[in-house]
């Protein structure tokens, strides 16, 4: 049976969920009730007229536009989320071929018939396109919360903030935006993840310190030696914060095609071909 | 009766140890065949190389693939249990009976459930919370629902009181072996496998010191109790190995005519166990 077969990937896909569900849904959720609490409590403890000042410049902001054009506004508060998806997605890389190695579980997924491509794919998949939905289907909670809120506090300071159903769906929009943000920075990225599942799948211990030191390795050999700092330079081109985020549909095509990006992609696509290599034998 | 494995001249090295020193052997379809050897022998590196995971020079065929370039195809017809490999411990046991059967083709999900109704194992728990020998139990379960032509046990019961190795043999012979499957395991208890064996292998120094069927021991290896005063006739028979049991001493001897050593002494097969410490000592004596 070949192991990229929908049903059988789907399992796969499944299992990483399950075995990072800490990472993928507990993480964002803690971070969706703190920051909700936080500002229950911010709202609770300002003055009145410092509200009624703060809904009044929102329903400014938001006055004439319409939700696509409220859309990327409704992303600053998903700021924090992007950052710990980044870090979240960090760690569950570092670990992807490295955990169950370590924890001795390998033998047996290593005994059912799933091959190292499609284990690995699994994972590729997982950032690129599963984890960004746990965080969406929880941001849309926050957001719903949100939207209510300030609808509410309007009401009471009698100002119409923007219109729940306009703000409703300028969430919705945002949500969008930011799993296709999501999406197209791990495209973006490719040559990262592909970097850290190598070496996630290549260390005996601390999977970390050699990503790490083998690209701080290879950067001063090419110093060294050429004189140049390509590498360096390469990776800082590619690690600006805007490029992780897509504000409207043109600029999700012109970050998708684009000769950067396929470059990125095909060296991401040669760092996951080691990655499933490395992982073929257990001694 | 054609063979399931085929492996010749399996190397392996690691470091300036050598695991595995140009081993041969071939374990036919349908038999049970106990791999023995003492720690360090080659045994776990061995079984891994069966199933893919280890990488060996040699000639190396199971279920007619190579494991080491189509691990995940030959793992449609091959089941293996790890000495030390261990079920995810984050899985609940319904989840891993989910997983087994949305990636394996021939898994049975109804036969391992009814299995599992025989045991005390809840579907609901997760596997961290069972006993070792509840997870033991699972994996068993497990691969007892999966028709495969080979199934590859490492020391499967290492850890387990004596009750659950026996419960475990008890369910492979009857409830899972059909004669059409074949069986390779090795263990350290050897006297708990050997009335369920038919082929015998023993591994010392990644190298095969014995290779023979269970019904072929009585006609080649003799254990006789001998008096002092027949030690030096008996010396002369080369035996392979002695040892000194209440002021006689059991000398084991291999191809040697029984009528011969029936003079000296009652003659009787050795025990799995003393031969494996025969062959060994005999060895390491050479």
């Amino acid at each position: 049976m070949n192991s990229l077969l929908p049903a059988q990937f789907v399992a796969l896909l499944r299992r990483e969920v399950l075995e990072n569900r800490a990472l993928f849904i507990a993480a964002p959720a803690v971070l969706a009730l703190v920051l909700s609490v936080f500002a229950l409590w911010a709202i609770s403890m300002a003055p009145g007229e410092q509200l009624a000042a703060g809904v009044e410049y929102l329903s400014i902001m938001f006055d004439g536009l319409s939700p696509g054009e409220m859309a990327p506004m409704f992303l600053m508060p998903a700021i924090p989320f992007i950052m710990m998806l980044y870090a979240c997605v960090l760690i569950y890389l570092l670990n992807a071929l490295y955990q169950d190695r370590k924890d001795l579980s390998v033998y047996f997924w290593q005994s059912m018939p799933v091959s190292n491509l499609g284990t690995v794919l699994s994972k590729v998949v997982t950032v690129i396109a599963v984890v960004p939905a746990f965080y969406v289907a929880i941001l849309f909670v926050v957001y719903l919360l949100a939207v209510t809120a300030l609808s509410l506090l309007g009401l009471s300071y009698d100002v119409e903030v923007a219109g729940l159903g306009y703000m409703f769906m300028a969430a919705i929009f945002s949500l969008f935006l930011f799993y296709v943000s999501a999406f197209l920075a791990a495209l973006w990225l490719l040559p990262t993840i592909g970097w850290l599942l190598l070496f996630s799948a290549f260390a005996k211990r601390t999977p970390v310190l050699w990503a790490l030191g083998v690209f701080i390795l290879l950067g001063l050999v090419e110093d060294l030696i050429f004189g140049t700092q390509f590498l360096g330079n390469w990776v800082e081109s590619r690690s600006n914060f805007r490029q992780y985020i897509v504000l409207d549909f043109p600029m999700a095509m012109d970050r998708l095609f684009s000769y950067d990006m396929l470059f990125g992609l095909v060296v991401g696509a040669i760092l996951i071909t080691g990655a499933v290599y490395m992982r073929r034998f257990v001694d | 009766m054609t063979d399931i494995v085929e492996a010749r001249g399996l190397r392996k090295r690691f470091g300036d140890f050598k695991a595995l020193d140009g081993l041969d052997f071939s374990v036919a379809c349908g038999s049970i065949c106990g791999l023995i050897g003492p720690n360090g022998a080659g045994k776990t590196t061995t079984l891994k190389a069966l199933v893919g995971l280890s990488d060996v020079e040699g000639d190396l065929r199971v279920a007619g693939r190579d494991p080491r370039i189509s691990r995940h195809k030959l793992m449609e017809e091959v089941c293996f249990i790890a000495d030390v490999g261990i079920l995810p411990k984050w899985f609940r046991v319904n989840q891993v009976l989910d997983y087994v059967e949305s990636v394996h083709p021939r898994f049975s999900r109804q036969r391992a459930e009814e299995i599992l109704a025989t045991t005390d194992i809840p579907a609901n728990k997760r596997i961290k919370e069972l006993s070792k020998g509840m997870v033991t139990q699972l994996h068993l379960a497990l691969v007892m629902a999966i028709d495969v032509q080979l199934l590859v046990l490492d020391e499967p019961t290492l850890g387990l009181d004596i009750i659950y190795r026996k419960e475990f043999y008890d369910r492979l012979l009857n409830d899972y072996y059909d004669g059409n499957c074949t069986i390779i395991i090795s263990t350290h208890q050897v006297e708990e496998i050997e009335t369920l064996l038919s082929d015998l292998l023993f591994i010392d120094n990644g190298r095969i010191v014995l290779d023979a069927a269970m019904q072929d021991l009585e006609n080649i290896y003799s254990e006789v109790l001998i008096d002092a005063q027949h030690y030096a006739e008996a010396e002369q028979l080369g035996p392979v190995y002695h040892r000194d049991i209440l002021g006689k001493r059991a000398y084991i001897f291999e191809a040697v005519d029984r009528t011969r050593l029936r003079e000296l002494g009652e003659a009787a097969t050795p025990t799995v166990a003393d031969l494996f410490v025969a062959k060994l000592r005999g060895a390491n004596r050479e």
